[in-house]
Parts: structure tokens; sequence; C-alpha cells
């Protein structure tokens, strides 16, 4: 159920994952995610709370540490295998846009 | 000046932007939510502000919980660091306030937000809902057979069971209705999410169902009590006030222990256990007493005073016997009778009136006694007399222990010498017993004697129950 579920990831999936290469708490994902993006992506704590508890259900990430309130988390394996399968998606895409458009339209 | 005001909730768990739009628009007139229980929210006068409030779920939230769940708490933190304050929770709704009008969302993913919805309502809302569908449709099975059989008289042949018929009707309508209306809302939002649009608002009937039902409640228990009162069973409305009185304390006390229960720390599931523990204990205690308090005690009675009676032979008798009877033992008889007791009875519903007559007289000196009992059904439609027939001719076997011992039947006579339209002699298995159905238009009455009567005792029976309209007719 999972894995079909995160067959393909959205935005914000996308970019805990990332962030996630190194541990992390919730809140300085957030910090991350919008930095990382330029603000383009926000993460609001109700979607990120959701996520990150999917994630973890599917074991994609792990929580690496517990300190009052705050938790730290990392990425699994199985979560690297999640983000590599969706770079290459994404990547596949663009070779289509590229074959089919060309790339002088993107300028 | 109050400061502090109370609002019952009516909104459903799902409707989260009912609630945002609800407590923005209170915080602009000076209300500030301070609590959300399940049934009552309290709000505090503040300085009138634009406050934006949002809602976000955590399923695994219960009212059994001590505190917030650590869930509950790495929630709030994250929505603290995005400049989010929590205000309160009712049930899985994780209410949250801001003045910071570039605040981030706390719900930045419409398809997750919907996901997260679906999981709380499983949990909660969809269980408790089909609980009290199943069990509405248990315990208001007799009205339903009814109405799925379209018969008329076991729907309206008393005001309990047709005003009680009338709730669970509601209730089960009410419960098909919120059910529907949250897997329409969830359809509806599920294509807006597709299309990459949020999720849809809330249907605003569904908010408004619950009010209705218990304006309703109110509306029909009060009909009820005044017809009860109407017709001289003030046992019968007493019983009722305290029953509904002691149901609420019942479920105040079972509140108030499990909250007790959560101030002194005891874990979600010690709390629901022993909670559950309490409410059935309470509940057979309060079924129980009750019970004994109506047939063990003279509280909840309606007979007449003892004041009112003498004793005689081992019996009571009427000191001063009711003139109202349209027949009496001693018009049929010709008789004469020392000691007499006599009494009546409206039962019935406003649409099928059923007045019971009981006479009992002593022979002579005693001991033995003789009886003279009739009961009349007046109904306002011929299809209303044809549903009473239909239930009143069926054959009526008695058992014992799952076996038929007899059978109550009614085998049609001539109804000429009891001047009806049509008369039916009662029979248990093949003896005749000495009682009888006879019909007129618009008007049935059961007789029951204590031999056969003659000619002339059945028209005199005819004359004093038959209805004026036929009379008439037949004159």
């Amino acid at each position: 159920m999972a894995r079909e579920k995160f067959q393909t990831l959205t935005e914000p999936m996308f970019y805990i994952l990332l962030t996630l290469r190194e541990e992390c708490c919730g809140t300085d994902i957030m910090a991350r995610v919008s930095a990382l993006t330029h603000g383009r992506v926000d993460l609001g704590p109700g979607t990120l709370y959701n996520l990150l508890d999917s994630f973890q259900q599917a074991e994609m990430i792990r929580e690496t540490a517990v300190e009052g309130r705050k938790r730290s988390y990392l990425i699994t394996d199985k979560g690297w295998e999640t983000l590599r399968a969706e770079y290459r998606r994404l990547l596949a895409l663009t070779d289509d846009y590229k074959t089919c458009v060309g790339e002088e339209d993107l300028l | 000046m109050k400061n502090v005001k109370y609002r019952w909730n009516t909104f459903q768990l799902y409707d989260y932007q009912g609630v945002e739009n609800h407590l923005s628009a209170m915080a602009a007139k000076g209300w500030r939510l301070e609590k959300a229980g399940s049934g009552l929210w309290k709000y505090r006068r503040a300085e009138p502000a634009k406050v934006r409030y949002a809602v976000t779920y955590s399923a695994g939230a219960s009212q059994f919980d001590p505190g917030p769940t650590e869930e509950q708490q790495s929630l709030a933190e994250l929505c603290a660091a995005a400049g989010w304050e929590k205000v309160s929770d009712c049930l899985q709704m994780q209410i949250f306030s801001t003045e910071d009008p570039a605040a981030v969302p706390l719900e930045t993913d419409e398809a997750l937000r919907l996901e997260n919805i679906h999981r709380c309502m499983r949990r909660s809302f969809i269980p408790a809902n089909v609980a009290i569908l199943l069990l509405n449709l248990f315990l208001g099975r007799d009205f339903f057979w009814s109405l799925v059989t379209w018969d008329l008289y076991g729907m309206l042949n008393s005001n309990a069971m047709l005003i009680s018929g009338v709730l669970f009707l509601a209730v089960e309508l009410l419960q098909v209705y919120l059910l529907a209306g949250y897997f329409l809302w969830r359809r509806r939002s599920r294509r807006s999410v597709e299309d990459g649009g949020p999720c849809l608002p809330a249907d605003r009937g569904c908010r408004w169902a619950n009010t209705a039902l218990w304006v309703l409640l109110v509306l029909m228990v009060a009909v009820f009590l005044l017809s009860e009162l109407g017709r001289g069973h003030r046992g019968a409305v007493l019983y009722f006030m305290v029953y509904v009185t002691l149901l609420t304390l019942v479920n105040v006390l079972i509140r108030a222990f499990s909250a007790l229960l959560r101030k002194r720390g005891a874990s979600k599931s010690s709390n629901l256990g022993w909670t559950v523990a309490a409410a059935i204990l309470l509940a057979f205690s309060l079924a129980y007493g009750l019970v004994w308090a109506r047939y063990e005690t003279g509280w909840f009675s309606d007979e007449v005073p003892a004041e009112d009676t003498y004793e005689y032979r081992g019996e009571l008798w009427d000191l001063s016997p009711r003139q109202d009877f349209p027949l009496t033992l001693a018009e049929l008889t010709g008789e004469t009778y020392g000691h007499v007791r006599r009494e009546a009875e409206v039962l019935g519903s406003v649409f099928i009136p059923r007045r019971n007559w009981r006479e009992t007289a002593l022979l002579g000196d005693g001991p033995k006694t003789c009886g003279l009992g009739y009961t009349v059904w007046d109904f306002s439609s011929p299809a209303l007399q044809r549903s009473a027939l239909d239930d009143l001719l069926e054959d009526d076997p008695v058992k014992f222990r799952g076996m038929t011992v007899f059978t109550r039947r009614y085998v049609p006579e001539d109804p000429a010498p009891w001047g009806a339209e049509a008369a039916y002699r009662r029979y248990y298995d093949d003896d005749p017993h000495d009682s009888w159905l006879l019909v007129w238009p618009g008007r049935v009455a059961a007789v029951g004697l204590d031999e056969v009567p003659t000619e002339e005792q059945k028209a005199l029976i005819s004359a004093r129950l038959a209805p004026e309209t036929w009379k008439e007719e037949a004159k």
C-alpha cells in the first residue's frame, strides 16, 4: 500500500526526503525546504507532520533522536531508493521534453 | 458585561473550513475560542482582531488521552515554529490561530489533508455513526417493520409508538444524511484536488441537521407529555421526567468520571475501560432502579386514591362509582348491584383514539363477581380502520416455552342482532369465548361479557357503542 502510495512523489515529499539526507528536525526541514526552493515550495506544519508520520510508517525515514518535543529524522535506504526513482522519473520527463520540443524552446 | 460565552458545536468533524471561518468571524466580533469540547465551545471576550484560524487533524488523538499525546505535542511544536499557536482540540480536530497574515498555511497539500481527514473519520465518526444507525434500527424495529409493511395501525395505535417511531425515523434519516453528506463531500473534494484545487466547503445542511433533530426531539416529547397529562396519566409523565433527569445525570457522571481519570493521568486504555465499565454499571442501575420503582412502589401509579374506595370481602370497591360509562352492568342485566368498581382510561393516539371501560360488580352479597368490559377504537379514515381490522382479526397464538398452547381467533357471525356492519366472536382454538368484535363505519368495539348476551342485550350494546352517524342512518 505504502509502496504504491509513494510511487511518485509530490514536491513536498520530494523536498522532505532530499532534506533528510542529513539528520534534522521538523522545524529545520521547513526552513531548509524554504531556503532550497527560494520560498517557491511552502511546507505547512500540518502537512509536514502528516508526511513525516507516513514516511516513518513506510520506513522511508527513521527517527534518530528525541529531545523533549523535538524529534530528528534521517532518510533510510528505502527512502533513498524512492528519491532516486523519482529523480530518474523526472529526468525521463525532461528527456522526453527535449526530444519532442528541443532545448531552444526553454530560452 | 459577561466575559465568557458558550455555543453548541454544530460542526461536523471534517468541516474544517466552517470552523476556521466561524472562529475568525467570532474573533472579529471580540470573542476568542478558549476551549472546544465535543458539545459546548467556550469563548472569552477579547479585543476584536483579524485572526486567522487553521484546523488540522491528529488521527491518534482521543478524548480519553490524559493530556496532549506526543504526536500532538510534536505537531504543536512544528506549528509554533511556523507562527501558529495551539488554541484547543476537539476529538481529532486540532485548532490553531495566528495574527500573522504571512504565516504559511498549516496544510499545503490538499490531497494529504483529504486523506488525513478520511483517516480520522474512519476512526471516529464513521464507526460511531454506523453504530448509532444500527442501534436505532434495532430499538425502533417495531415501528420500522410497520413502516416497511405499511401497517398503519401498527404505526399509529399509540402516542408513545407514534412519537418514538417518528424520532427513530428522524435519527435514522439523520445518520444516513450525515454519512451520505460526508461521502459526497469527500468525492467532490477528491475530484477538486485531482484537478489541482482545494477541498470543497462542507454542506451547511449537515451542520444544522443535528440541531434540527434536537428541536424535533424537544417538540415531540412536549407533545407526548402534554397528551399524557391531558389523559390524566400523571404517573407516566412523572416516570418519563424522572427517567430523563436520571439519564442526564448518568451522562454527566460518566463524563465527570472520565475527566477525573484524565486529570489523575490514567492511560487512554485504562480511562476507556473504566469509563465503559462505569457506563454499563450506571445504565443497568438506572434501568433496574426504574423498573423496580415502577412495579414495586406506587410512585408512578395513576390509580384511584385509596380514600375513594372501601374494602369489602377482600376487594376494593368504589365509594362513588363514576357515572360517565356508556353502558353499565346494571343497565345490561337489569339487576341492582351494591358493590361496584369502575375503571376507564383513554389510550391510543391522536389518529386512533382508544377508550377502555371495565366494570366489576359483586353478585348479591358475594363472593362471586360479574364483569363487563369494552374497548372502542375510532378511526378518521377507512384505510386506518382496514389496517386495524387486519391486525385485530389476525390469529393470535398463545405460546408457552415456544409451543403454541392455543390460538385466539375471531370467527365471523351474523352482525344483524348486534346492529353492526360486521361482528366476530372470539374463539380459543374451537372453543367459543364470551367476547366479540363489532364493526361499524369509523368505529370498532371489543366487548367482553360473562355469558352470551340475549338479543335485547346485543341491541342495547349496539345502541350504546355504535357511532351516532350509524344510528341515524339506521333510523
